[in-house]
């Protein structure tokens, strides 16, 4: 036999293998994309299986990440779709509507609740009652604390009248299903992705620049500077930082800021990249973040579809019912927000502890808003370059710190790493660390500067390879997949956000 | 259509000389009109023309003109 192909092994390929979802970034991800495009050509002319080939894509992808449990996607997408439909018949304002809008939000919630944080709340009543009793076996799928929320902002949006459902139970599942957004988003939004899907697709030679160009950002981001300082640092640092000076403990504090957003902005390059592909434009995620001159101001440039999520359906109806407590009313409508952005990533007093702490930051932020503006007016200091300068530092500094503990393995473990900065910083240590881990350092200052460069830099980068001949696109993506070929040796890493 | 009145509302509560309000102009347009401060303009036009909103009103509404739609229909009430 000339080939002598492991049928077992191919079969694994295409079956639910536990812990190895479809990344991006894997080979047979390529295999499989690539299978899907050539078929989307095919289709070129039929909308209608150019949707189904998606549709099928999507459900294998999941399935793939999930396995059986695949099939609560399935369920929650009809139980949204024809909630949505006979909210959309019915009157406003008559009692059966509002009954059934509120039973679609708790079945929604309580499914999200059931699997993320029962065994938080059965460890809760324990530690309360010191009783015992016993954690239940439940699989988080990845991916329902996304499509939750996507599937609940288009009912939302047709109880509150401003959207229209859709008649085709077809078009809405792609909505739910497409892979691209699907396991860590972006938070699409039914308002923006259904009427793309109920229009003709089309794939202008733009988006293939485009697409491409940001499917290279994303792997450059993930693999070569998110996966490698991860693993080679902040791992290490924050696995046992009593073991660690100051000044190593404050750079992975650093280092674990930029991991983070390269890892989760990365991705959501790929999933745009891949999407534009495809004909979608889905939403952006990101918008450097660091350069953010307020806590306010950073959730307006990071996670961007979560935090407008819980802006336009959480803090805004909370906001206006609690309006004739002015400015405290928004304090509180703001807390609650951010203690619940912190709740969303999971079910861990870390997460609590960086939801509260951001939280915090804003409830401080908003009651300083009027005396700082009139100090910076005294001090002519309104608009300066030196102002912005300051803001942006404190800023970063305040979004590193509560990192600290979105990171740490427990609040106080978090403690040690702030108490090691603090009492034994040993700044001489810091050369040493330099000669020892050159790659390190290179790498953060890449990412760092990378991120702080103009706007428009950006822009023009992404312009010119756009107008690049395809031929030069694709040399150099396969130059772009060779650099990170030889990143990979280390093995790669889950995205941080799939456990969310 | 925006009224003088109304307009005059919006800007004396953003601290505004001047702004071009249309129907269609988004809350985000106007230099100010934040998610935090939403609520003051709301708070001033219910006081401004001695309405009451409920919360689910003012959260339909997708633009400036909605909102002016929104006061017309409340004084219509009166």
């Amino acid at each position: 036999m000339i080939f002598n192909i492991d049928f077992s092994k191919l079969l694994q390929l295409f079956t639910y293998q536990e812990g190895d979802p479809l990344l991006f970034s894997t080979s047979f991800f390529i295999f499989f994309f690539f299978t899907l495009l050539v078929l989307y050509k095919i289709f070129a002319y039929k909308k209608s299986l150019r949707i189904f080939t998606l549709i099928f894509f999507s459900l294998f992808f999941y399935y793939k990440a999930v396995g059986d449990y695949f099939l609560i996607l399935v369920i929650m997408t009809i139980a949204n779709y024809y909630s949505g439909q006979i909210l959309g018949s019915l009157k406003e304002g008559t009692g059966n509507r509002k009954f059934l809008f509120v039973l679609t939000l708790v079945v929604n919630l309580g499914v999200l609740g059931y699997f993320k944080y029962t065994n938080f709340f059965i460890q809760i009543i324990n530690d309360i009652s010191s009783g015992h009793i016993d954690a239940l076996d439940i699989f988080l799928p990845i991916g329902i604390s996304f499509y939750t929320f996507k599937g609940l902002s288009y009912v939302i949006d047709i109880y509150m009248g401003t959207f229209q459902p859709v008649k085709s139970f077809r078009d809405f599942s792609l909505y739910m299903f497409f892979f691209a957004d699907l396991l860590i988003g972006p938070i699409d939004r039914a308002s923006k992705l259904l009427p793309q899907i109920q229009s003709e697709i089309n794939v202008p030679r733009e988006n293939i620049g485009k697409g491409t160009y940001l499917i290279m950002a994303g792997l450059f981001k993930k693999i070569v500077i998110a996966d490698f300082i991860g693993l080679n640092f902040v791992d290490r640092v924050f696995g046992d930082p009593t073991r660690y000076t100051g000044v190593e403990n404050l750079l992975a504090s650093y280092a674990y800021t930029l991991q983070l957003y390269m890892d989760f902005s990365g991705y959501t390059d790929m999933a745009i990249g891949v999407a534009l592909l495809l004909g979608f434009n889905i939403m952006d995620n990101f918008n450097a973040p660091f350069k953010a001159t307020s806590i306010a101001d950073f959730w307006r440039r990071w996670h961007i579809t979560l935090s407008s999520w819980l802006l336009d359906y959480l803090f805004a109806p909370l906001q206006m019912k609690l309006r004739n407590l002015r400015i405290y009313g928004t304090a509180i409508a703001l807390f609650v927000t951010f203690f619940l952005i912190g709740f969303w990533h999971g079910a861990a007093w870390t997460f609590v502890f960086f939801g509260t702490l951001h939280g915090l930051y804003i409830v401080i932020s908003v009651f300083l808003r009027k005396p700082k503006t009139l100090l910076y007016n005294k001090l002519k200091l309104s608009n300066t370059k030196l102002l912005k300068f300051f803001q942006i530092l404190i800023t970063f500094h305040l979004v590193v710190f509560a990192f600290i503990f979105f990171r740490a393995f427990s609040i106080e473990s978090g403690w040690e790493v702030v108490g090691q900065i603090v009492s034994f910083f040993q700044a001489g240590v810091f050369m040493q660390f330099v000669n020892a881990y050159p790659m390190i350092i290179i790498l953060m200052v890449i990412g760092y500067v990378l991120h702080f460069l103009p706007e428009s830099w950006e822009r023009w980068t992404e312009s010119f390879v756009v107008k690049m001949p395809i031929v030069v696109q694709a040399l150099l993506l396969t130059a772009m997949i060779l650099l990170v070929v030889q990143f990979k040796f280390a093995g790669l890493q889950p995205n941080i956000y799939f456990q969310f | 259509m925006i009224t003088e009145k109304f307009k005059k509302v919006i800007l004396d509560e953003l601290n505004l000389e001047d702004f071009d309000i249309q129907d269609d102009t988004t809350a985000d347009q106007v230099p100010g009109w934040d998610s935090l401060n939403h609520i003051n303009v709301i708070l001033a036009v219910e006081k401004a023309f001695n309405v009451h909103f409920k919360g689910i009103e003012v959260l339909k509404c997708q633009n400036i003109g909605a909102l002016q739609n929104l006061v017309n229909s409340k004084l219509e009430q009166k």
